[in-house]
C-alpha cells in the first residue's frame, strides 16, 4: 500500500483530500482510498480476507485462480464508486425528487456505498462460496444463514468502533448498522436501501468485479466486457404507479449490458461450473463437515462470531496437511477427484430429468455427489435489465427486446452426476442401461 | 422429490390460479407463501428498495417456462412495461412433478391467492415490505403499534405518506398477518 498520491492527483479525480491511500490492483490500476477505510481495511477480520481464496481450488484447473476476497473486495468498492457517481451524475434530478438528497446526501450516500461494498464479503467462510453450505440453520428466519449473515454480525461487532469513532464520522454520520443492514438487506437501511442493487443486484458491482478479476487472473477471455461503457450509461429510471426508482441503463450502453449477461453465461459454464471444479467443491465441503466441530461453521452470534472467524484457508489447509478431512481430504492431497459420469443439457428437459431418476437408480450406490446448476452460488439466473431510450416517445423496454440472444437465454438447470474414480468403468454401463443404449 | 421441483409446481399453480399474474406479484405471492404460510419454498428473501426479493424465484420461473408449466410475454404500458405469466403447454405435467407438494399446501397457496387478488404492483410492494419489517421486529423481540411500523416503512419507501402505509397496515392486520403488533 502506497501514500504516494499527489495533491493534483486528488484534484483531478475529485477526490476529498483526505483520499491519498492509493493500491495497486491488477484489474482496475490504482483504487484510491481514504483515512476512514484505510483504518477499516487495518482490522484484522478484513486482514483475514487475505487468506481467504476467491475461487477455492480452481486452481486445480486453472492454476492462476489463487487471488482473495482482499483484493476483490477492493476492486468492489472501486467499481461501486464508479456506478454511484455515474448514477448520481445522469439522474441527481430523479434522486432529489425521491429522496430529497442535497450535497450532504450524496456525500454521505456514497460513503456509505463505499463501507458496504468493501466490508460485503468480510463474512466469507474459508475457501469462500464452496463451504457455504456448512453454515447453520437460522431458526428465525426459517431458513439457513447466507454469508451475508455474516457480514452484516462482524460489521456490527468487530467493525464498529473503527467506523463511528473514526474523526470522519463526525461529518459524514455513518453507523455500523447503516453499514450492516445494506449489506443483509434488512429495514434498518431505511432510504439507503435504494442503493442494494450496486451492492447485490443484477447489475452489481460485486458481479461486474468478480468476472473481470477471475478471468484476469485464471487467464480466460470469457468474463470480459466493457466496464466503462456500462458504468458510464447506467441510471436510476424514474418511478412509475408508486414504485420507487430502480436502475437501468441508457439504450447507447445496452451491448455493454448484453456482453455482461454473456461474461456471467461464459464464466459459469467454463469456469464455476466446470466439471473438476465442481468436483473440488464436493471434496472441499467433505473435508470441512470432517473437520469441523458438528460438521457446520458456528453461528453469527457472540462468542460463536469469533469462532467463526479463526477459521480461515490456511487453517483448513493446517489440518488437511495433518490428514484430517477422511477420504475427501485425501483426495484433496492427492489430487484425485471424483469424476462425472454424466451431465444433462444446460436447460434441462423433462424427459432428461425423468433419465435421471433411471440413472440414480442404475447407478446405486456408485453415484456418490450429484451437483445442480440452479444451485450454483454463481448461477446465471434470470437477467433483463430495463433500458432507457433516449427517444421520449420509445417506452423503457428491457434488454430482451434489444438483444435476441437475451431473449433466447434460458436459466442453466444442468445436473452433473459423480462417481469415485474406481467405478467409472462399471458406472458407464449403468448410464449407458439408463439410456437404453446398452 | 427435490424442493426445485416443488417451487416449479408452486408457479406454474400460480399461473394457473392467479389471474393477470407478473414478476411482482409472483415474487410476493412466494414471499406471503413462504413467510406468512411457512410454505417450504426454501428462498432466501432480502429487502431492496421493491420490497423482498430472490433473484431464484426468477430462475425457477424460467425453469418452469422452459417444462412447459409457464409462459411469460412482456406487456408495456404507459411509462414502463412488466410481464404477463400465463399456464404454458403443459402445466398438469409439471405440477405432478412436485408430487403431493400441492394438495399438502393447497389451503395456503388459494389463500394468497384470495387476499391478494386485485392488489397491484405497488400495492404488493409496499404489503411485502410491511410483512418483512414486521418480522425482522419479531425477531428481535420487539412490539410495535402500527404507527411504528409504518414509520420504519415510510424510511424505506418515502414516495408513501405515513397515512396510505398505515391503510396497507391495517388491511394486513385484518387479515392477522401481522406479528408484532401489540
Amino acid at each position: 500500500m502506497e501514500q504516494n498520491c499527489s495533491y493534483l492527483d486528488v484534484m483531478a479525480a475529485g477526490l476529498n483530500s483526505s483520499d491519498r491511500y492509493e493500491i495497486r490492483c491488477p484489474v482496475h490500476g490504482f483504487i484510491r482510498l481514504n483515512d476512514w477505510e484505510m483504518a477499516i481495511i487495518s482490522q484484522s477480520p478484513f486482514q483475514r480476507l487475505r487468506r481467504i481464496r476467491q475461487l477455492a481450488w480452481t486452481d486445480y484447473v486453472y492454476p492462476g485462480g489463487m487471488h482473495t476476497r482482499f483484493e476483490h473486495s477492493l476492486g468492489v468498492m472501486h467499481t461501486a464508486t464508479l456506478l454511484y457517481d455515474s448514477i448520481v451524475s445522469n439522474s441527481r434530478g430523479v434522486l432529489e425528487s425521491e429522496f430529497a438528497y442535497d450535497e450532504t446526501g450524496f456525500k454521505r450516500y456514497r460513503q456509505l456505498v463505499r463501507m458496504a461494498a468493501l466490508l460485503h464479503d468480510v463474512g466469507h467462510g474459508p475457501f469462500s462460496h464452496a463451504g457455504e453450505d456448512l453454515l447453520p440453520f437460522n431458526q428465525g428466519k426459517n431458513q439457513p444463514y447466507r454469508h451475508e449473515d455474516y457480514s452484516a454480525a462482524i460489521v456490527r461487532t468487530h467493525f464498529r468502533s473503527a467506523i463511528e469513532d473514526h474523526p470522519a464520522c463526525i461529518n459524514t454520520p455513518l453507523t455500523a448498522d447503516d453499514v450492516a443492514a445494506l449489506i443483509e438487506g434488512t429495514a434498518g437501511a431505511k432510504q439507503g436501501i435504494f442503493w442494494r442493487d450496486i451492492i447485490s443486484g443484477q447489475m452489481d458491482a460485486d458481479r461486474m468485479d468478480y468476472l473481470l478479476r477471475d478471468s484476469h487472473h485464471i487467464g480466460v477471455g470469457y468474463g470480459k466486457f466493457d466496464l466503462h461503457r456500462l458504468v458510464s450509461t447506467v441510471q436510476a429510471i424514474p418511478a412509475a404507479s408508486g414504485r420507487p426508482p430502480r436502475l437501468g441503463i441508457s439504450e447507447g450502453g445496452w451491448h455493454a449490458a448484453e456482453a455482461l449477461v454473456l461474461a456471467r453465461y461464459f464464466m459459469f459454464t467454463q469456469v464455476y461450473f466446470h466439471k473438476t471444479r465442481v468436483a473440488y467443491d464436493i471434496h472441499l465441503r467433505g473435508a470441512l463437515r470432517a473437520i469441523l466441530p458438528g460438521g457446520k461453521f458456528p453461528k453469527p452470534e457472540g462468542e460463536e462470531l469469533n469462532e467463526f472467524l479463526k477459521w480461515d484457508d490456511w487453517r483448513v489447509l493446517g489440518r488437511l496437511s495433518e490428514g484430517a478431512g477422511g477420504e475427501h481430504g485425501e483426495r484433496l492431497r492427492t489430487r484425485n477427484h471424483f469424476r462425472r459420469i454424466h451431465a444433462t443439457n444446460e436447460v434441462c428437459t423433462e424427459e432428461e430429468l425423468a433419465g435421471l431418476d433411471r440413472m440414480r437408480a442404475e447407478l446405486g450406490t456408485m453415484l456418490v455427489a450429484e451437483e445442480s446448476a440452479s444451485k450454483s452460488w454463481y448461477k446465471t439466473g434470470m437477467t433483463d435489465i430495463p433500458i432507457f431510450s433516449d427517444a421520449r416517445d420509445r417506452p423503457i423496454a428491457p434488454l430482451s427486446r434489444y438483444s435476441s440472444v437475451i431473449a433466447n437465454m434460458k436459466s442453466n438447470n444442468q445436473v452433473l452426476l459423480y462417481v469415485r474414480p474406481e467405478n467409472v468403468t462399471a458406472a458407464k454401463e449403468a448410464v449407458g442401461r439408463a439410456l437404453g443404449t446398452q | 422429490m427435490s424442493t426445485d421441483v416443488n417451487r416449479l409446481a408452486v408457479i406454474t399453480w400460480l399461473a394457473e390460479s392467479a389471474s393477470g399474474l407478473g414478476r411482482t406479484a409472483l415474487m410476493k405471492y412466494c414471499y406471503f407463501l413462504q413467510v406468512v404460510c411457512g410454505v417450504p419454498l426454501g428462498y432466501r428473501f432480502s429487502l431492496y428498495s421493491y420490497g423482498p426479493f430472490d433473484s431464484d424465484v426468477l430462475s425457477d420461473l424460467d425453469s418452469a417456462g422452459s417444462l412447459g408449466g409457464v409462459k411469460s410475454s412482456v406487456v408495456y404500458f404507459s411509462g414502463g412495461y412488466g410481464y404477463r405469466i400465463e399456464p404454458g403447454d403443459r402445466p398438469d405435467r409439471v405440477k405432478r412433478m412436485g408430487g403431493t407438494f400441492i394438495d399438502a399446501h393447497q389451503k395456503e397457496l388459494q389463500w394468497v391467492v384470495d387476499e391478494f387478488k386485485g392488489w397491484d404492483a405497488s400495492g404488493l410492494e409496499l404489503a411485502s415490505t410491511l410483512v418483512y419489517s414486521d418480522r425482522e421486529a419479531v425477531r428481535r423481540g420487539e412490539q410495535l403499534g402500527i404507527g411504528e411500523l409504518s414509520s420504519r416503512v415510510r424510511d424505506l419507501k418515502p414516495r408513501f405518506g405515513i397515512p396510505q402505509i398505515q391503510a396497507y397496515a391495517e388491511k394486513l392486520l385484518s387479515r392477522d398477518v401481522l406479528r408484532s403488533i401489540r
